[in-house]
């Protein structure tokens, strides 16, 4: 190929100075990068960038299997939300609230830093107050079935994200000892998060069966307990453990809806969290063992030498030294937990079915056994607007309290 | 535990080794219940139950491994394992030839849009698959892939995180490297095949191993875009195998032995490359 020789006054040039010019060889290099780059691009835009857009479009018709039926402008929208347009704005208003005290938080070191905390904390006070008042009349005005999915995604998210990240915490510094064992400790460990899903999901429907000889129901006699419903229950966990509830006065639409959350996930939603439990604690490890190793052990030994106490060293050295994983591996959770699907799928038993389905099992059967696409889509347009948003929160909440180690 | 590299047993180590053994077993468990369930008769299913391993009756009177044949038959699931090691082996390929050319691009090419490209890219990382469901299946009904192997693979033969898992490797092979072959008269496709891929068989195994295992588990997307046994995988044919045998537990667990013995068994022939395959995945170093 007529490459220009190194010396000629050409390529000296775009080798000294590094601003991008038209030369021969930049040309040459980005025609290069365009034609590797091609095919990935044209899989990506085509399944990845333009069906966010096609969503939004679809969302905005009837659409059945066969094609389009009819252009319903905001109608799947509203069949969401309702029509009852003050709480909409004002839960919309507790929302723009919110981003407004966490602004003004933000603040706090600045200039006038007291001021503005004082105000930043009454404005998240005054949009907790208009939000809880909001969100009870829309919930119930709206669709019901996509709320409870909403509440069912965040129970399910704050029930698995944080014990997977302290419990993998936990094994990995076990595992990083001098345990005897240890290596087959550590390829055991994984074996839940290998195995295929549906297999295993499987395995614990029968496990965690109503049945009154089933495994779950077994254990629970050796400790001399009464058999459960398990996957089958769809009766909340707080009622469960402490006996039943009292009936808030069910008549008021602001009462009955927060008293349908204090009830807690439903005793199958805990039976599918305890799965993902088992699922993810060996993977979390892992991935935390390899964060452990990047640690210096000399930070170790001159705490040892300062006469710290493991414990001590295990909170100032380990736990911040792992902030970067801890933040990658919350993310992953958290997104995972928008794109939980096949474990429920096989999970879910009819008669606790409105009490384990997540948004994302939501947008499949509004699809998959209704046909409905067009509001399928509109559904996620809500998830992929509430992805964004959290992911915007998580990143300017928790890249500050990370710490890189190097 | 102490410095000097000897094991100690101390009542701290002791305790650590129980844990962990109880947590073993805990994982162990189901797939020790699995298989004595797929040995079973329907009957023994039934009454013959116990929750501890140790106990015979924990175990069938009688291995019955026909068990295996009727599910086999009953399910054709030699079909749908010729159709996932089919699906898989295509995705992977794909994932392999698109993503490492790309992120080949990306960590060693200055060019025009590079950085704003890359940005995009990363930005569908954040995006839940549930969003694509339905406009994925309009596209693909409509380029007429519905129930083929193109449909089932095409749409995952490119993704940005194996494209940034191979740029993060890419990007730390030393430029000098490079710019030698290009003074020797290399151009990016010879440095590309002789000099970066034959460095890079660790990353380009783990990106394999993850499409893999993405395909392999999928569901979600093979219920959606197969409507006939012709190309359906092992996950699709298990659900709808494990809602046919109803009541029959012994042959939905051979079913599941089925499907979860081949992964289980090349996980450890191959344990080292694949806990370090997944430990790469998780961060950088």
């Amino acid at each position: 190929m007529g490459r220009p020789p190194m010396d000629s006054p050409q390529t000296r040039e775009a080798t000294k100075t590094p601003r991008r010019r038209l030369s021969p060889r930049t040309l040459r290099d980005s025609l290069a990068a365009y034609l590797f780059i091609s095919p990935s691009m044209l899989v990506v835009v085509v399944f990845g960038i333009f069906p966010v857009f096609f969503t939004l479009y679809v969302s905005l018709f009837k659409w059945r299997p066969g094609g389009r039926v009819g252009f319903l402008a905001l109608g799947n929208y509203t069949e969401i939300f309702g029509t009852d347009l003050p709480h909409i704005a004002l839960l919309a208003a507790s929302i723009a609230g919110f981003m407004c005290a966490a602004f003004l938080i933000r603040q706090r070191r600045a200039r006038l830093g007291a001021l503005w905390l004082s105000f930043g904390l009454l404005a998240l006070a005054a949009s907790l107050a208009a939000f809880a008042r909001a969100l009870p009349f829309v919930a119930s005005r709206g669709d019901k079935e996509i709320f409870d999915s909403l509440r069912i995604t965040i129970w399910y998210s704050i029930c698995t994200v944080p014990v997977q990240l302290a419990a993998g915490v936990g094994v990995a510094v076990l595992l990083a000892g001098r345990t005897p064992g240890k290596q087959a400790f550590r390829v055991i460990t994984l074996v839940p998060y290998i195995a295929p899903t549906v297999a295993v999901a499987a395995v614990f429907e029968l496990l965690l069966s109503l049945r009154p000889e089933s495994f779950a129901n077994q254990v629970l006699r050796l400790f001399g307990g009464r058999p459960l419903q398990w996957l089958a229950e769809p009766k909340g966990i707080i009622p469960l453990v402490f006996g039943s509830s009292p009936q808030a006065a069910a008549s008021a639409i602001v009462p009955a809806y927060w008293a349908e959350w204090a009830q807690g996930p439903s005793l199958a939603l805990v039976s599918i969290i305890v799965f993902s439990w088992w699922v993810f604690i060996g993977y979390y490890a892992l991935i935390y063992i390899n964060g452990l190793g990047n640690i210096p052990r000399q930070l170790y030994e001159a705490a040892e030498v300062d006469g710290a106490s493991r414990l001590r060293s295990f909170f100032s050295i380990t736990l911040p030294l792992l902030s970067p994983t801890t933040y990658f591996l919350s993310l992953l959770g958290v997104i995972g937990t928008f794109k939980a699907f096949t474990h429920i799928y096989v999970l879910r038993h009819p008669a606790a079915a409105g009490t384990v389905d997540p948004i994302s099992i939501s947008i499949f059967f509004t699809f998959f056994r209704k046909g409905r696409l067009g509001y399928a889509s509109a559904i996620s347009i809500l998830l992929f607007v509430i992805v964004i948003g959290l992911t915007v929160l998580q990143q300017r909440t928790m890249e500050k309290g990370v710490t890189y180690g190097d | 535990m102490g410095t000097d590299g000897r094991l100690r047993f101390t009542p701290g180590s002791a305790l650590v080794f129980v844990v962990l053994f109880l947590g073993a077993a805990v994982c162990i468990m189901p797939f020790l219940f699995m298989v004595s369930t797929s040995l079973k008769t329907l009957g023994e299913t039934a009454t013959r139950v116990s929750p501890i391993p140790f106990e015979p009756a924990f175990w069938p009177r009688v291995p019955q491994f026909s068990n295996y044949i009727t599910a086999w038959t009953e399910a054709s699931f030699s079909l749908y394992l010729r159709n996932s090691v089919l699906t898989a082996a295509i995705t992977v390929a794909g994932v392999l030839a698109t993503s490492s050319l790309a992120a080949y691009a990306f960590a060693k090419i200055r060019f025009f849009g590079s950085n704003a490209l890359f940005a995009v890219l990363l930005a569908t990382l954040i995006i839940p698959e549930s969003v694509y469901l339905v406009p994925n299946f309009i596209l693909v009904t409509r380029l007429g892939w519905y129930d083929t192997l193109a449909g089932l693979t095409v749409p995952f033969m490119a993704s940005a995180f194996y494209i940034f898992l191979l740029r993060q490797f890419f990007a730390q092979l030393p430029t000098e490297l490079l710019e030698s072959a290009r003074i020797d008269g290399a151009g990016h496709m010879r440095s590309f095949f002789s000099i970066v891929l034959p460095l890079a068989a660790a990353p380009l195994f783990t990106v394999s191993f993850l499409a893999f295992v993405g395909s392999w588990n999928s569901l979600q997307w093979p219920l959606v875009v197969t409507g006939t046994p012709r190309w359906r995988p092992i996950t699709v044919g298990l659900t709808t195998f494990i809602s046919e045998a109803g009541p029959q537990e012994h042959l939905r667990m051979a079913g599941a032995v089925i499907a979860v013995a081949p992964v289980v068994l090349l996980y450890f022939i191959a344990q080292r490359q694949f806990t370090e395959a997944i430990a790469r995945s998780g961060i950088k170093g």
